[in-house]
């Protein structure tokens, strides 16, 4: 128990509170469920509230109980993230196997891959698989390519 | 009827029927190892291909796509805490941290065999209960659906994890995801905050490979080792046979199969609830219950077993009753009517091969599994995920981003995936359980569904909750796993104090 468990049920409370304010509008039998469940995470997050403000006092989180960093490695972390948004981002507009093929090589370089060829090879022979599964096997339609587009 | 059973055995062993099921069981492992295709799509994609072919091929190559994507999905899960299927979410809590313990290729062989025993010891009930069971199920209503969902939620709120309160939040969350949509019942919108993308809830499949799947990857990410799997890690231990896991794991397999068949046929529940609760029941009986979710074998041989022994189980009420259990069950009854034949009780005496034969099916496809499986799992999937983590986060996540995309066709549903995605990173961090989320989104729609309906029903009398004998043998069910949970809580700080008080 520490600081982060009361946050987190501060935020469960929180969460709670807006599902009964938001549940109790909703029609008839439609709003029972809703504000039960609000209730009952208001009810659950007070004993992690509790047990947070209570280590929070006894300056636990000082004498080296507090758990792993919330984000082990925040520049990796922050990377792999943005390259993901990227990604989606141009999914529709540049085509599906152009942006994944270019994402495997990026991301891969980016997170210490200094294998020109194998990242390459790798990045080709996937899609190749993709293509050959999703679209030749399975007929699945994926986001057109931006040089095929009409 | 056994006569007819048994004359229907040479019809199941004929080449064309074998090739079908070889085929099948080798395309549902494939299916079920990559995250986005399940058997469903793949039978509906595969129905009308079979107009012209005999019904048993047809059947067989169902019965090998579906045991074989049962399997299937737990290649991921536990290679990548990635579940395949649905029904592989328990696989994921003890396969992936085997796979970190440098256990991959035991982890990946209990889950075959697993799988294997699980789908034998459901379709012998297929075979010899079918009749006797579907009559059980018929005084299934409404009051017992809602307490069967919320056994299920309760009990693994207050068993996974350590933190009762946490686990309990996690599971109302989940039926908070759940109830977002429009109300089956009233029509009206709920949680969707005017936006039409939230009108139709959210994809199960998305919140599953988001939640289960991206923070592992992240986590990877993260990770500066260049690869994340080694050699070792697929070996298995010469000793560790097929015999030395049936010693270990028999009765695990029993009990597992039992919770599988009987989860199969109740109509509407599938095969993730059959893996969850059995998960579950092998934790709770555990001597060492804390070693569960850190790479216990015994969780992946109840998980699997579990989720395999409600295939051909939930085919029971489909084939004696023509109420298809579950939505391949339904696919199945349609695979019947495309060959002129009408489910229902006079299916047995008016193509005795054909249903017969079917049920064979269902049992060779999982033997099939131990021949396929272990050569296609272990030495060729294992072979390609032991690439290093820098290449297999970003294939990862492009495999995550066609799988999603391909459910609606929607970029949106992407970052939604990865939202899901992030919530799951900070709820694992926070020492929150996600397996209650999982199952508070699939079972809290089902619970009140039934709840409300029991309502219509008596008018609004609630006493309909407690007074019939199923609900109150599921109510005690319950009240004993809650109190079983309180014992093992009190007696271990009971220990704790005397060894303090002692010393």
């Amino acid at each position: 128990m520490n600081f982060r468990d009361l946050i987190s049920g501060i935020t469960f409370l929180t969460c709670g509170v807006i599902a009964t304010l938001v549940g109790k509008d909703f029609y008839a039998d439609s709003a029972y469920v809703p504000m039960g469940v609000g209730v009952l995470m208001c009810l659950f997050a007070i004993p992690v509230i509790w047990r947070g403000a209570i280590s929070v006092i006894r300056y636990e989180t000082r004498t080296g109980l507090t758990s792993q960093p919330m984000v082990i490695d925040p520049a990796r972390f922050g990377i792999t993230l943005i390259c993901c948004v990227i990604y989606y981002i141009a999914l529709p507009v540049v085509g599906f196997y152009t942006s994944s093929t270019l994402f495997i090589c990026i991301l891969a370089f980016l997170l210490g891959e200094r294998r020109p060829t194998i990242i390459i090879f790798i990045a080709l022979s996937f899609i190749a698989l993709l293509y050959g599964l999703f679209a030749l096997v399975l007929k699945r339609s994926l986001p057109v390519e931006f040089f095929l587009a009409s | 009827m056994f006569e007819s059973l048994f004359h229907a055995l040479p019809v199941a062993l004929s080449t064309e029927s074998v090739i079908s099921m070889l085929i099948g069981t080798l395309a549902g492992i494939l299916i079920g190892a990559l995250p986005g295709l399940n058997p469903v799509m793949a039978i509906a994609l595969m129905l009308p291909l079979t107009y012209g072919l005999d019904p048993l091929i047809a059947l067989g190559l169902v019965a090998g796509i579906y045991n074989g994507s049962m399997y299937g999905g737990a290649i991921p899960a536990i290679l990548l805490k990635i579940p395949g299927t649905p029904s592989a979410i328990a696989t994921t809590f003890d396969g992936y941290p085997m796979t970190q313990n440098g256990q991959g290729g035991l982890a990946l062989k209990t889950a075959c065999w697993s799988s294997a025993i699980g789908g034998v010891f459901s379709a012998l009930a297929l075979m010899t209960l079918a009749p006797l069971l579907a009559k059980v199920t018929l005084a299934f209503g409404p009051a017992e659906y809602f307490w069967v969902a919320t056994f299920g939620l309760i009990s693994i709120a207050v068993l996974v994890g350590k933190d009762v309160s946490k686990g309990m939040l996690c599971a109302l969350l989940g039926v908070l995801i759940g109830l977002v949509g429009v109300d089956s019942l009233t029509g009206e919108e709920r949680y969707t905050f005017g936006s039409l993308y939230l009108t139709g809830g959210f994809e199960l499949l998305i919140v599953l490979i988001g939640l289960y799947a991206i923070p592992p990857i992240i986590e990877m990410a993260e990770n500066k080792s260049s690869s994340h799997f080694n050699a070792e890690s697929f070996k298995v231990n010469a000793s560790v046979t097929g015999v030395s896991l049936v010693r270990q794991h028999w009765k695990t397999w029993t009990r597992s199969s039992l919770i599988g068949i009987s989860v199969g046929i109740l109509p509407g529940a599938g095969g993730n609830l059959a893996g969850l609760l059995s998960y579950n029941e092998a934790k709770r009986r555990s001597p060492e219950p804390d070693s569960f979710g850190t790479g216990n074998p015994v969780g992946i041989a109840a998980a699997e077993s579990g989720n395999s022994a409600d295939n051909a189980s939930s085919m029971i009420p489909s084939l004696t009753l023509g109420i298809p259990g579950n939505l391949i069950a339904a696919l199945v009854l349609g695979a019947l009517m495309i060959h002129g034949l009408q489910p229902g009780p006079q299916l047995f005496t008016r193509a005795p091969d054909v249903v017969f034969g079917f049920m064979w099916q269902m049992l060779l496809t999982s033997l099939v599994l131990l021949l396929l499986g272990g050569m296609v799992a272990t030495r060729l999937f294992a072979q390609v995920l032991r690439l290093p983590a820098a290449l297999l986060v970003p294939t990862t996540l492009v495999l995550m981003a066609i799988g999603v995309y391909t459910v609606n066709g929607r970029v949106t549903d992407l970052y939604v995936m990865l939202a899901f995605g992030l919530l799951g990173y900070v709820l694992n961090r926070l020492d929150y359980p996600l397996a209650p989320v999982v199952l508070g989104i699939l079972l809290g729609p089902m619970a009140e569904q039934n709840l409300r309906l029991s309502m219509l029903i008596s008018q609004n009398d609630w006493t309909i909750l407690f007074t019939r004998p199923i609900s109150q043998g599921i109510i005690l069910l319950l009240l004993f796993v809650l109190f079983s949970k309180l014992w093992k809580g009190g007696w271990s700080r009971l220990i704790a104090y005397l060894k303090i008080k002692n010393q």
